[in-house]
């Protein structure tokens, strides 16, 4: 094994999904082959319907793919379009996953939204519990731990949200626009967020993007279109 | 792992308490149905129960004046007084009346005849007064009635004052009951107005006139004289019989099985016929609209559950998304229901408490009650869970990355 791929958290080797038979079969990702490092953040460019949130739903094992492998971190999950390891357990241990909007639980406070992705993996709930403070408190929501998702500001929500997605340590962490919805300073905030996660965790950032305006915040450019991945740019380091 | 469901609840802590207040008392109108029941078999009994006589002597062939309609003659107390074995005979005649109040108010109530000397009352539970002392014009009534000690009650045409109050004493109707002296109770039975008197003596003189004894003008004058009822005395519905201590009451039984002119039952049996009779039709009914009421609580859970699933599917997707084993969205939505379930038992029987008392016939609810109820809710609760969780396992985690 070369140093290059041990660094290797996620390696999708010819996924592909395709949907309908016959006249009506659509194939949305034409067979994908890529790799993503620790430490990386990359952005995948496309427009609407290029086949980028069918990448992010095999990668984030929700939708199997039709073909293909996968392997997350050290473990195989998907072997020629079947999953062979518990997706569910995957999910919970190596995937972060952040959205567009914050999709935080609106009956439990900040603090339980974070503490809720340790939880869900059986950590003792004062572990939980201080690991999320303490998390919370790096994002400078130290004052915000017990309100209510309903209660806080767009950047708070999604702060919250990346802190949810990062608590547990995942390899990889799938981001489907998480600066659509905020201002040009949050956004690029949110960005730096995830670079420093990356490299102080050792996770590979995967970000789904139309945000021109923080690519210079990211290590490597994918570009997708009509279901065809490819790699645009190597983006000046940050 | 923090508790979802009390999360949830606690989110929207108003609509969930208003909503097990609802199911609540739905639950109590089930509860209240039992207690009803309840309440009818023990109004009911109550009457033979505390008149506690050993044995139940009727008309031949009939079930007894709590099935249907028995008469006997008070002589037949006499007779059965001489029968070795029995301590005493006491008559028994009931009749149902209705008085209007000068205000307005009717009262309605069941009249029983105590067979004064022998029995005056002293078994009845008084909560005031005494039972009765004198031979006429006395009575002893229930609470219900709301007649206060030493005030007058009109009964037919004669006044009566109120010398006791009993408690709980109503008829298998739910009426209150009244005593007084059985002469009293077969006179109002009996009674007649002065114009049935004169035509009945206008009758009787027509009678002797076209006889062979009415050329006599004597007995003319005798006839028109003579004081009605001129009849034998009024019958009675039965005759209760209190046996000498220690005599077995079959061997007695088995010495009148041979008169022809009665039948006899234990208190026992008196009891099982009114409770068949009189109760059944009303123990099915009540039965058949209280399994009714169980279906309508648990189809009304399991929309109120399945609504609460509903209007959770999102974070049930997010969970899923965020790989929430199986039993975390199972606990979720079953605790969630038995939390609904519970708290709404507990309104029902804080409405039991409070309210059923109110009611205006008797409603009692034992803790078997309480424990069924409770069962059937812990089921309901259950098969509600059940249906949201149907629901919550369908969650879609791509409706996270839709939204």
């Amino acid at each position: 094994m070369t140093p290059s791929e041990s660094n290797i958290v996620l390696s999708a080797d010819s996924l592909s999904k395709v949907y309908g038979e016959g006249t009506l079969r659509v194939e949305a990702l034409k067979p994908t082959t890529f790799t993503a490092h620790t430490g990386e953040v990359v952005a995948i460019l496309g427009p609407s319907g290029s086949g980028k949130s069918t990448l992010l739903t095999i990668l984030g094992l929700i939708n199997p793919p039709t073909t293909g492998s996968l392997r997350i971190g050290q473990t195989k999950v998907i072997e020629k379009g079947r999953a062979v390891a518990n997706l569910d357990q995957q999910r919970r241990q190596q995937i972060g996953f952040v959205f567009q909007r914050s999709n935080l639980i609106p009956f439990l406070s900040a603090e339980e939204n974070v503490r809720l992705a340790l939880e869900l993996d059986d950590v003792p709930p004062a572990q939980s519990r201080a690991r999320s403070r303490t998390m919370l408190e790096g994002l400078g929501l130290g004052k915000r731990l017990h309100a209510l998702p309903s209660r806080l500001s767009g950047g708070e929500a999604q702060r919250v949200a990346i802190a949810r997605a990062l608590i547990h340590k995942p390899a990889v962490v799938l981001a489907d626009e998480p600066t659509a919805s905020l201002d040009s300073h949050r956004g690029r905030q949110v960005m730096e967020l995830f670079r420093e996660a990356a490299r102080s965790q050792g996770a590979a950032v995967l970000v789904v993007t139309h945000d021109h305006r923080t690519l210079d915040l990211v290590d490597r450019i994918l570009d997708m279109e009509d279901g065809v991945l490819s790699e645009k740019a190597v983006a000046a380091p940050g | 792992m923090m508790d979802l469901a009390v999360k949830d609840i606690r989110h929207d802590l108003g609509r969930f308490v208003l909503t097990a207040v609802g199911l609540g008392m739905l639950l109590s109108v089930v509860l209240a149905m039992t207690g009803i029941y309840n309440g009818m078999v023990v109004d009911a009994t109550v009457l033979p129960d505390s008149l506690a006589a050993d044995l139940w002597v009727v008309q031949r062939d009939t079930q007894g004046p709590f099935a249907e309609s028995s008469r006997v003659p008070q002589r037949l107390a006499e007779r059965l007084r001489a029968v070795p074995g029995v301590a005493r005979t006491r008559s028994y005649v009931t009749f149902n009346a209705q008085q209007t109040t000068p205000e307005g108010a009717t009262r309605r109530f069941m009249a029983a005849g105590l067979s004064w000397p022998d029995d005056q009352g002293d078994m009845l539970p008084l909560a005031q007064g005494r039972a009765l002392r004198a031979p006429h014009y006395e009575l002893v009534a229930d609470a219900s009635l709301n007649l206060p000690l030493g005030s007058q009650f009109m009964i037919g045409r004669d006044s009566y004052t109120v010398v006791g109050v009993t408690r709980g004493m109503v008829s298998s109707s739910g009426d209150p009951m009244l005593f007084v002296s059985i002469a009293d109770a077969l006179k109002v039975q009996n009674d007649l107005v002065n114009e049935a008197m004169r035509l009945e003596t206008e009758a009787r003189i027509g009678r002797v006139r076209r006889s062979a004894f009415g050329r006599d003008p004597a007995n003319l004058t005798r006839a028109a004289q003579s004081q009605l009822p001129a009849l034998v005395p009024p019958p009675v519905s039965a005759v209760l019989l209190d046996l000498e201590p220690g005599q077995d009451v079959e061997s007695v039984r088995e010495r009148l099985s041979h008169w022809p002119d009665i039948t006899v039952y234990s208190t026992d049996e008196q009891r099982a016929l009114l409770v068949r009779g009189v109760i059944d039709r009303a123990r099915r009914q009540i039965g058949l609209f209280r399994a009714l009421l169980v279906i309508i609580s648990a189809i009304v859970m399991g929309l109120i559950v399945y609504t609460m699933t509903l209007d959770k599917m999102h974070s049930l997707a997010l969970l899923k998304l965020l790989g929430a084993r199986r039993f975390v969205i199972l606990r979720l939505i079953v605790e969630e229901a038995l939390l609904l379930g519970l708290l709404s038992f507990i309104v029902a029987l804080l409405i039991g408490e409070f309210m059923f008392d109110l009611f205006p016939r008797r409603v009692l609810v034992g803790e078997a009650d309480r424990l069924a109820l409770a069962l059937v809710v812990a089921g309901i609760s259950v098969a509600a869970g059940i249906v949201g969780l149907r629901k919550a396992l369908s969650a879609d985690p791509n409706q996270v990355l839709a939204s």
